[in-house]
């Protein structure tokens, strides 16, 4: 073969290569959008899934079962935002955050909205660039202990004087019940681990005679493995407030009104007692709030949203309302709204929407 | 008989009991092995254990969050794998025999083992009651153990009675192990488990109703285990063929990318894409190297060689900078390491001819990789990744030795090099990599290397994870290869030389092989670490097999409730790496006795 041969097949070969590259819409490479002046609501539509922020386990809060599929109370509320933007529950991606990471894994815009057992504080919301939404559970700190070391439903943190305490390392948790029992002037010998399990092994094992946490973990701990009853959680009210709701990042309200209204809309529907089993059979002009809640009038409430004008139907059809979404995933481990913080605020409990209209 | 019972006893007295302190070392560590198996299996059967937790969750433990409508994939890995490793033990077939009563003094080994186990075990264990007390329940009783001891103290001894028949059939080992494969399919169908069942209140039943394995799980097995049985008798066909066995031994090494690529995750292909890119590329690239390879003896080819090399080197260099079709980049990589080689490979025609067949294979196996890998997948999880659980651990495992190890070889060398910078660059990856804990590197991964990439260049978290393990044990490999080559005297490469060895040939030929036979233990278990190591990946927020059963199990309670069961499930993953590390480990042995390293 001459030289000319060379050259010109060389020059082809050249040319098929440009021409591919000319031709090429970026596969591997992603653009990196500017989405400074863009709600997440737009990049979610965009998307065609709601990435959503749960906790690795919190038994009845965030659970994956055998099979792979996610439960639980913060759960549904993911679903319950993805049926409200997409009319599909199912179109929800989760991505299980540490407490540790769950706060710049938001900021990073890897996940839309947080729905982690997260708890609504000042410098959480202030410093660290988050919005937080209304509360859907109302927790707070609770002890744990047994009734042979003299514990009783009655007892304060003047009572554990002189016991053993367990609870999880560095967490507010900790911080609290330090402060409560200096303040009750009870002398406490703190025993600190990392994971609230391993404190339940260590008070099973006799290695400590109380833990504390979160009321509505203990609650559960104390279906499982007290058959007996022997096991107490006191004091009744609270050693601090632990209102759990939804996390987003801050100035973006476009954003903020699909989350907070999707949560009010299951509790304006618990409120009417309209579940997703009766949500079809809704006399809506008898009841106008329900109405426009649920698209009648031409849905003008959720068009203006940016949503579907059946949006919050929707909601309650596919998930359910806040009562059903409460009693399929806390009652089974002895959580009950009846008298509790998260009662329906007619019946004294702090479960309140402002109106729809 | 009488002989082989003073024979053992002499044997006792020499090496158990030889002196005072010998015996007394000996009596107290039996006591000490008993002592630990009375308490693991007193820890096991105690009544507070629901090992349902651990049976119930498999497919969690395995895949995750991977739908059931596309298991079909995940059986088709298994069983290629499978397949691969027939064909293999086929090809590789072993000359070696063992004889009938080998096979029932292993058989022996085995009944005796449960025997022990089934002696050592307690009558009673501890539980801790509501109120912190220790309280003795009886979880293992008499009538039990005894149902248990009779059939396996007749088994020992029939067994033992065969053994010494000395029956004089001799059989290949390789068909044996199919033979003892074919044992756990056969149990899949006669062994009843205790399952999970819900009652129409969506309670559990107690006490779990024992039902036969699911279909789901023994028909693909047995399916998986009737192809591997076919393709070891297609393999052991075409044992002497030598061609057959290098293109085993390269899908191998292909294998795993194609699964993880291809089959496991469903890429999504559109004809465009192909058409106007992948083709183009591919022939250009393809072009380019082959008229490489014909001309490079021409004698005006030749004299611009150099030149051509070090100006596609830096267009290659400046390709990884800027936003190219990812499969451009890595042709123009293949294409840098093809030129490389070609002067030293392509001087007779048949040379030039095979060796363009291989580029172009080689590239099209880049192409279909790359196409494979760089897809969106159409697989729907309700989580961030498809790989979760085991298939997790298992892909990094594979990306730490795969990719790591050819790592390994090219840092040693340069490391080792006499080139000044190739020498400072190398130096400088191995010493900073290994500087820095592997759990800042995955920090590294998880947070600060989005700074550090291109503008606009964006990886998953777990491809992010893979590019620093790679290097991390990379670093690892290439410390234990420099090792081996510093165990070679240097006559070998004086030797070399003088038969007029180009620099290639010298080390591929006579440096490389030595050196690596003299490490296969270190290489082992650098492989057995980077397995182990992967579970570390759960502090920023993968979830592997470990952290499923850590985490994510003990708090289910829907539908069934498993809050607190985290520690059987502990003992259960221990368990699981510990088969996996101990096969590694004994087939290394094996490796090693049969390259007759330690004898020289």
């Amino acid at each position: 073969m001459s030289k000319k041969a060379i050259v010109s097949l060389l020059v082809l070969s050249m040319v098929a290569v440009a021409c591919a590259t000319d031709t090429t819409e970026e596969v591997a490479v992603e653009e990196e959008h500017d989405h400074s002046d863009e709600s997440t609501l737009d990049e979610v539509l965009e998307r065609g899934f709601l990435k959503c922020g749960i906790s690795t386990g919190a038994t009845g809060f965030s659970e994956q079962a055998d099979d792979g599929s996610f439960g639980g109370f913060d759960v549904d509320f993911c679903y319950a935002v993805a049926a409200a933007v997409f009319g599909d529950y199912s179109k929800v991606e989760f991505k299980q955050l540490t407490s540790a990471e769950r706060f710049t894994s938001l900021a990073a815009g890897e996940v839309d909205v947080l729905f982690r057992n997260t708890t609504w504080t000042q410098s959480r919301d202030t410093e660290l660039g988050n919005d937080f939404g209304p509360t859907t559970y109302f927790d707070g700190q609770q002890l744990l202990g047994r009734k042979a070391d003299g514990i009783t439903e009655s007892s304060t943190l003047a009572d554990i004087d002189g016991l053993r305490v367990c609870t999880n390392a560095g967490t507010t948790t900790e911080k609290n019940i330090t402060e409560g029992a200096g303040l009750a002037g009870a002398t406490i010998e703190l025993v600190t681990v990392e994971a609230f399990a391993e404190a339940v092994d260590k008070f099973i094992a006799g290695e400590c005679d109380i833990i504390t946490t979160d009321g509505s973990a203990l609650v559960g701990r104390r279906a499982v493995n007290d058959a007996l009853n022997d096991w107490v959680i006191f004091p009744t009210s609270p050693i601090s407030k632990e209102p759990l709701g939804p996390t987003y990042r801050s100035n973006d309200s476009t954003w903020a009104d699909v989350v907070n209204w999707t949560v009010y809309a299951t509790i304006i529907a618990d409120e009417y007692g309209v579940t997703s089993a009766n949500v079809d059979s809704v006399d809506t002009d008898a009841l106008p709030e329900l109405g426009r809640l649920f698209g009648a009038n031409d849905g003008e409430l959720q068009t203006k949203m940016g949503l579907d004008a059946k949006a919050f139907y929707n909601v309650i059809k596919q998930v359910g309302n806040y009562d059903q979404i409460y009693s399929r995933n806390l009652n089974p481990l002895g959580l009950f709204r009846e008298g509790g913080a998260n009662d329906r605020w007619t019946n004294g409990g702090l479960i309140y929407a402002p109106p729809a209209r | 008989m009488n002989l082989d019972y003073k024979k053992s006893l002499a044997w006792l007295k020499e090496n158990l009991f030889s002196s005072i302190p010998s015996s007394i070392l000996t009596v107290v560590t039996i006591y000490f092995v008993l002592g630990f198996f009375r308490g693991l299996f007193g820890f096991a059967m105690a009544s507070d254990k629901d090992w349902l937790s651990v049976l119930n969750n498999m497919q969690l433990y395995m895949v995750q969050a991977y739908p059931e409508e596309d298991f079909i994939r995940v059986w088709i890995s298994v069983g290629l794998a499978l397949v691969f490793a027939g064909m293999s033990i086929g090809l590789w077939k072993s000359t070696e025999e063992s004889s009938l009563s080998d096979v029932f003094s292993k058989f022996l080994r085995v009944s005796l083992a449960f025997l022990f186990f089934t002696v050592v075990a307690p009558t009673f264990s501890s539980v801790t009651d509501n109120d912190g007390l220790i309280q003795t329940e009886e979880s293992f009783p008499m009538d039990t153990r005894l149902q248990l001891l009779i059939p396996s103290a007749i088994l020992v001894i029939v067994f033992f009675v065969l053994k010494n028949l000395n029956l004089n059939y001799k059989f290949n080992k390789s068909d044996l192990l199919c033979f003892y494969l074919a044992i756990p399919i056969v149990l899949l169908w006669i062994v009843k488990l205790p399952t999970i069942q819900l009652d129409s209140s969506n309670q559990r039943i107690i006490p779990d109703p024992l039902m036969p394995i699911a279909d789901t799980t023994k028909i693909p097995w047995t399916i998986i285990f009737g192809l591997f049985l076919g393709f070891y008798f297609i393999g052991s066909r075409f044992k002497d063929s030598k061609n057959m066995k290098r293109t085993m031994s390269i899908s191998w090494v292909l294998l795993p990318l194609f699964i993880f690529s291809w089959i496991f995750k469903k890429p999504e292909i559109d004809l465009p894409t192909i058409l106007g890119q992948d083709i183009p590329i591919f022939i250009g690239i393809f072009l380019i190297g082959a008229l490489t390879i014909t001309f490079i003896n021409n004698p005006v080819v030749e004299k611009y060689f150099s030149a051509y090399l070090g100006i596609l080197i830096a267009i290659t260099g400046i390709s990884l900078f800027i936003s190219i079709p990812i499969l451009l980049k890595s042709a123009l990589l293949l294409l840098v390491l093809f030129t490389i080689v070609i002067p030293a490979v392509s001087s007779s025609s048949k040379g030039k001819r095979n060796l363009i067949i291989v580029w172009g294979v080689s590239l099209f196996t880049l192409a279909v990789l790359i196409r494979g890998g760089s897809s969106d997948t159409q697989i729907i999880v309700q989580q961030q990744s498809i790989f979760g659980g085991f298939s997790l651990t298992w892909l990094l495992a594979i990306f730490g030795t795969y990719v790591s190890f050819p790592l390994g070889v090219l840092l040693a060398l340069g490391r080792n090099s006499k080139l000044p910078i190739v020498r400072l660059v190398c130096t400088g990856i191995i010493e900073l990599t290994r500087s820095v804990p592997y759990i800042t590197w995955l920090f590294f991964a998880s947070v600060t290397m989005a700074v550090f990439l291109p503008e606009g260049v964006n990886f998953e978290l777990v491809v992010r994870v893979l590019m620093v393990t790679a290097f991390f044990s990379g670093a690892y490999f290439a410390e234990n290869i420099r090792g081996g080559l510093q165990s070679i005297p240097k006559g070998q490469y004086e030797a070399a030389d003088a038969i007029g060895m180009s620099p290639f040939q010298k080390t591929s030929l006579i440096v490389m092989p030595q050196a690596l036979r003299a490490i296969i233990p270190t290489l082992v278990s650098s492989a057995i670490t980077a397995f182990k190591d992967s579970s570390l990946v759960t502090i920023i927020g993968l979830i592997d097999f470990l952290t499923i059963g850590k985490v994510i199990i003990g708090t289910q309670s829907i539908p069934v409730n498993f809050v607190g069961h985290d520690r059987e499930n502990l003992l259960f993953i221990a368990f699981f790496y510990w088969i996996f590390t101990f096969t590694l480990s004994r087939r290394s042995m094996k490796v090693e006795k049969r390259l007759g390293l330690g004898e020289r």
